[in-house]
């Protein structure tokens, strides 16, 4: 299925010239205003750590899991973050199995450095045993559905998995207490990862006549645009990240008005994924009381006996 | 015999059953499917041009791509790529569109037993929601023989991995038609006793195992009454734009 040109996606060049014309006017093709994000619901799966985001209509799934695992040589005290991203060949028919290609690799990257190098989740409080036993947590996202702007939808299902994982409890044990217990869930109650703070990413389209300037581009938009950026802001108004690599030169005042932007959209959408979170907590919460030892408790409806 | 299950079920009973089409925007057909806590995604892009490297060019061809839910691709992801082309290569007309691929893209979302079969069946509701022509649909269901001789429909992952042996059946969707009886049975039989595919793990007898494929063959028809149920449903809705 190598370089199929019959089935690649292209926009006419009609759709390309009413695209840019209309956002001369400040009109977007799907009806929003130029600096208006498109609605973000985030729903959560049963098991935790799971979350699933839907930004417009592009999807993102979200699935953080952890294992026990030799730490680094040189960082013998932290854990381990990892991301993996997959562009799924069910988001876009130009998307290849297999290897990640280059947007899949700059989308993990681009998560990766908000997260670790701003030292979003704490890496120390996963060590249990120095040098010898670390937990190493792995994020997957699966891109389901491309309709642009993929980092932002990523980047909140990173957060939102994150933030309800739950990693199974430990205590050293053994002779000479080298030895890791790990406690299953019905046992011990497992623990939540500590998140310090939230990086949200924020990314702009630049158009060629006359700096415009977009937030949250749609796929056709990705497709007629001279230039992107992508800021990783959190809610206190620190700059985590920030990507621009290549496309259009933008004059200095132009960033400065993308920074201020993000720092206004990144407290909402904080709020946003941290209500949601509230939310499926207290459902959880809700859910263990009812639970009983014996059972499962997966099929809440048959329990009506 | 009274079996006790875990969720309260009894041995014959299924899971609860959800099913939505068209939930993806970029796909031509898209399904999901969840059985209990198994959930999967199913997604179809197709007809495209050309057909892989070997293959009859006469004919349409089926490419699945199997996405686990966390971890590398390995062998047992290969395999349910393998019997998931051949069951679904079995029920799509491939007369139809020749010289071309149809590619079914399936996401695991949660793995809580019954995986296989549940597959099958996003596919093939993600087949109807893309439109490919097919000759029936096809149904699969789980049945697991326990070490006492008992069989229990739809197991949990947990009962999966304590039962002797498991088995994937997939059958033909039950027909409603205005044509005679006589007309739809081969060699004697109803359509809807054949069998498309089947999958078995461990040891079972032949007797257990004709016992299973009739426990299958009963539930095939209430999870076929179920699928035309949504899809009527479903019909009536607005139509998918390209």
């Amino acid at each position: 299925m190598e370089g199929r040109l019959a089935n690649s996606w292209r926009l006419t060049v009609n759709d390309k010239n009413f695209i840019k014309t209309a956002l001369l006017s400040e009109i977007r093709i799907d009806g929003r205003k130029p600096f208006e994000y498109r609605k973000i619901s985030i729903k959560f799966g049963r098991e935790d750590g799971s979350s699933e985001v839907q930004l417009g209509q592009t999807r993102v799934m979200g699935m953080v899991t952890a294992q026990l695992v030799q730490p680094y040589r040189d960082r013998p005290k932290e854990g381990i973050l990892s991301i993996f991203t997959e562009f799924s060949p069910m988001a876009d028919p130009s998307f290849e199995p297999g290897r990640p290609g280059e947007l899949a690799v700059e989308l993990g990257r681009i998560i990766d450095r908000g997260l670790r190098e701003s030292r979003a989740v704490d890496t120390e409080s996963l060590c249990i045993l120095a040098s010898k036993f670390v937990w190493a947590i792995r994020i997957d996202l699966h891109i389901l559905d491309n309709g642009g702007n993929l980092v932002d939808a990523a980047n909140i299902a990173a957060l939102a998995a994150l933030l309800t994982f739950r990693r199974p409890e430990c205590s050293l044990g053994g002779e000479d207490g080298q030895e890791v217990i790990v406690h299953p869930p019905e046992i011990r109650e497992p623990l939540p990862l500590t998140v310090h703070h939230l990086p949200i990413a924020i990314s702009f389209g630049f158009f060629s006549n006359e700096s415009i300037l977009v937030i949250d581009p749609t796929h056709n938009e990705e497709a007629v645009m001279g230039g992107r950026m992508t800021t990783t802001v959190n809610a206190n108004g620190d700059i985590c990240a920030i990507q621009k690599s290549g496309g259009e030169g933008v004059p200095q005042r132009v960033i400065m008005q993308c920074l201020q932007l993000a720092t206004s959209k990144a407290a909402s959408i904080t709020k946003q994924i941290k209500d949601a979170v509230e939310v499926v907590n207290t459902e959880r919460a809700l859910r263990k009381v009812k639970r009983h030892p014996t059972s499962t408790g997966v099929d809440v409806r048959e329990k009506q006996n | 015999m009274e079996v006790d299950r875990e969720d309260g079920r009894s041995q014959n009973q299924l899971r609860p059953l959800a099913c939505s089409r068209n939930i993806l925007h970029r796909a031509h057909g898209s399904a999901s499917w969840s059985q209990g806590d198994t959930k999967v995604l199913a997604a179809v892009y197709g007809p495209k041009a050309g057909t892989k490297k070997n293959e009859n060019p006469e004919k349409a061809c089926i490419e699945v791509i199997w996405k686990p839910k966390t971890g590398q691709i390995g062998k047992p992801e290969k395999e349910y790529e393998m019997i998931l082309e051949r069951t679904l290569e079995s029920i799509c007309i491939l007369t139809v569109n020749p010289n071309t691929t149809t590619s079914i893209i399936v996401q695991v979302v949660n793995d809580d037993g019954a995986l296989l079969p549940s597959a099958i069946n996003a596919a093939c509701m993600a087949l109807v929601d893309a439109g490919i022509p097919m000759k029936h649909l096809a149904v699969a269901i789980c049945c697991c023989l326990a070490k006492s001789g008992y069989v229990i429909l739809d197991p949990t992952k947990l009962e999966e991995q304590k039962m002797k042996a498991f088995a994937y059946l997939v059958f033909p969707n039950s027909v409603r038609s205005v044509l005679p009886e006589g007309s739809l049975r081969v060699e004697g039989e109803p359509i809807e006793n054949g069998i498309i595919t089947s999958v078995t793990h461990g040891i079972m007898s032949v007797a257990d195992y004709f016992y299973c494929l009739e426990r299958g063959r009963a539930a095939s028809v209430k999870l076929s009454d179920f699928l035309r149920r949504n899809l009527q449903q479903q019909s009536t809705d607005s139509s998918k734009a390209g």
